[in-house]
């Protein structure tokens, strides 16, 4: 069974908690690690404080704790280009490239990075991806997600779906008509080991200070503790039963650190007017009224 | 007799003024100019006769009397002169230039070519504004000492996808050289034209920028200015919250006055608007075009015109020139 470590994050120690997560994980340092990759949360320009996007000062501690604890060579932060978002602006506007700049890292948009073509099966299904040099030839890469609500029939966003964004294709709402069996085969075709997630400011019906840090080698466990975090019940979303069908993780976990109900009772729940409103824009556009209406 | 009508650039408010242009009185639209082949497919489906990619083939059309220039504001220039030499009336969405030098050039070539120049200031043309400003001028509110403006919103960072979908922000709002700046010049613009209504003229404008989003433009702004009248009003202006937020507080020696207007919510606009051709939140760019409609029949020159326009971005150049350093 994985082990999941739930820490909770003292305001300004980042790095302390990042290290305790680790322990209580058992986590090993790796001793060289030439190349590692670190995959934020980038979705759009809007910082932090929302609880929608990556802190970079998370991703500060992480870098200065790998540099602790183990000889690391080239670090690279990635995003790709979504189809609301430019990496160009948003490194910018998020405080990454500022990150990147202070703390001598690479900052990668992997929409403009070479490729190769990797084929991934899903159940009946083939995926073909183009998978970004950067990622293939990384020795560590770690996923630095958020835990968000998300559309209907994906319930939640958290490490699997992340991944979703190291998909170099910028387009990436053409994707989402079989959402989550691309999430499966974008994590088949990238595996990440090593998953933090950045739940220390969360959305949900207002961004609240939940003040977690939850860290984890599994990402469908991950997934299905941010899940029951969210008050969701994990079981019931397809792309996690699918994942595990798949072989990427298991939805079982060992809790360690802090007490999920601790944090599942102060998570912000779903904001329904939001909800009505993602439902009734997805009908819009599903029968092409949301054209008409001058909402694409 | 009914206007001809032209729009050129089919944006977020491209598309508003398309919708109130169907539907007008006094008007017919006859084109619509845009880059994108969606937009004018759109355009086309909603009811635009006839359809550009390049707008300088509309401002050709002889059917055509006026122009709604609503480009980004680096184009606003090359349109409106190319809009006044092919003697086109024009109603140009704010701000009229990236700056005081370009700005001059539009009022300039429109007085030459003896064509009406209206800027596009909604607020002008808002129930809720406009019956402060009759609050002001009748002296019910005695002697207007201070203003309070907030204008607070994500800007162009506006997100359709918390709940709605993805839309790109386009890669000239990053750009200052393409914007002339931040967001005193995009919503500070609507405010100080505003206060101007209000009070008169600037005599001293003074400014706070912030760069909160390590941008080269600034997306928080706070100004203090003086008016003609010894009205002090304060600016505050920023594209840093989700939550929109538009106020004026004005504060006379009798008594004081507030006007707030709310947001919208997207879908239930846009329905109003496809139903019924109107809004409540853009009611006012309704009687705004309508107003613009008017003016021409009646041979009349509209207000705001470009000299405002050249007077807003004249106190917004002061207010980059005068930053309080702390």
């Amino acid at each position: 069974m994985s082990l999941i470590g739930l820490e909770k994050v003292e305001k300004g120690n980042l790095k302390k908690a990042l290290a305790n997560a680790f322990n209580s994980i058992g986590f090993i340092y790796p001793r060289n690690a030439t190349d590692i990759v670190i995959k934020p949360n980038m979705c759009y320009y809007w910082d932090k404080t929302t609880g929608q996007t990556t802190d970079p000062d998370l991703v500060g501690s992480l870098i200065e704790l790998l540099r602790e604890k183990t000889s690391c060579g080239e670090i690279a932060i990635v995003e790709s280009d979504a189809s609301a978002m430019s990496c160009k602006y948003v490194f910018k506007y998020l405080g990454f490239e500022k990150l990147a700049s202070n703390l001598h890292v690479k900052l990668v948009n992997l929409s403009d990075d070479k490729t190769v073509p990797v084929s991934v099966r899903v159940g009946q299904h083939t995926f073909n991806f183009q998978v970004p040099e950067t990622i293939q030839k990384a020795q560590l890469r770690i996923n630095i997600p958020k835990i968000k609500y998300t559309v209907k029939g994906i319930e939640i966003t958290c490490a699997l779906k992340n991944i979703f964004g190291c998909n170099p294709y910028p387009k990436k709402f053409r994707l989402h008509p079989r959402l989550s069996e691309v999430i499966v085969a974008l994590n088949k075709a990238m595996p990440f080991s090593l998953h933090v997630v950045d739940a220390n400011i969360v959305s949900g019906v207002q961004p609240r200070r939940l003040g977690l840090l939850m860290a984890g080698e599994d990402p469908v466990a991950i997934d299905a503790a941010a899940a029951k975090i969210a008050g969701l019940n994990p079981r019931k979303i397809e792309y996690l039963k699918i994942a595990e069908k798949e072989g990427l993780g298991r939805q079982e976990f060992f809790p360690k650190g802090s007490s999920l109900e601790y944090f599942r009772d102060r998570y912000p729940r779903k904001d329904m007017r939001k909800k009505l409103m993602s439902n009734a824009y997805s009908i819009a556009i599903k029968t092409g009224f949301g054209r008409r209406l001058g909402l694409e | 007799m009914k206007i001809g009508l032209g729009i050129v650039g089919l944006g977020y408010i491209g598309n508003t003024h398309l919708q109130h242009a169907l539907r007008l009185r006094n008007s017919n639209l006859i084109a619509v100019a845009d880059i994108s082949k969606r937009a004018l497919r759109n355009a086309r489906e909603i009811g635009a006769k006839k359809t550009y990619a390049d707008y300088r083939e509309l401002l050709k059309d002889p059917e055509i009397d006026a122009v709604v220039i609503s480009l980004p504001t680096h184009l606003h220039l090359e349109c409106a002169k190319a809009a006044a030499e092919y003697k086109k009336h024009i109603l140009l969405e704010k701000p009229i230039a990236r700056d005081i030098k370009e700005a001059r050039e539009i009022v300039s070539v429109t007085q030459a070519n003896s064509v009406k120049i209206m800027m596009g200031y909604p607020l002008r043309f808002n129930r809720i504004f406009r019956n402060l400003r009759e609050e002001i001028t009748s002296g019910a509110l005695g002697e207007v000492v201070t203003a309070y403006v907030t204008n607070i919103s994500s800007g162009p960072f506006f997100h359709r996808a918390e709940g709605y979908a993805p839309v790109p922000v386009p890669d000239w709002w990053f750009k200052r050289d393409l914007t002339g700046g931040g967001v005193l010049v995009d919503l500070g613009s609507h405010m100080i034209d505003l206060l101007r209504w209000y009070f008169g003229e600037i005599t001293d404008i003074r400014s706070r920028l912030g760069y909160r989003f390590n941008l080269d433009l600034e997306d928080s702004a706070i100004c203090i200015a003086e008016f003609q009248t010894g009205t002090t009003a304060i600016v505050n202006v920023g594209w840093y919250s989700q939550e929109y937020k538009l106020k004026v507080e004005v504060h006379g020696s009798v008594k004081y006055a507030v006007g707030m207007q709310s947001a919208s919510n997207p879908i239930f606009t846009a329905a109003q608007m496809l139903v019924t051709g109107k809004s409540k939140f853009f009611e006012p760019h309704l009687l705004e075009l309508q107003y613009f409609i008017d003016c021409l029949m009646k041979d009349k020159n509209p207000s705001p015109n470009g000299n405002d326009g050249l007077k807003d971005i004249e106190a917004i150049s002061l207010a980059y020139q005068h930053q309080m350093r702390s």
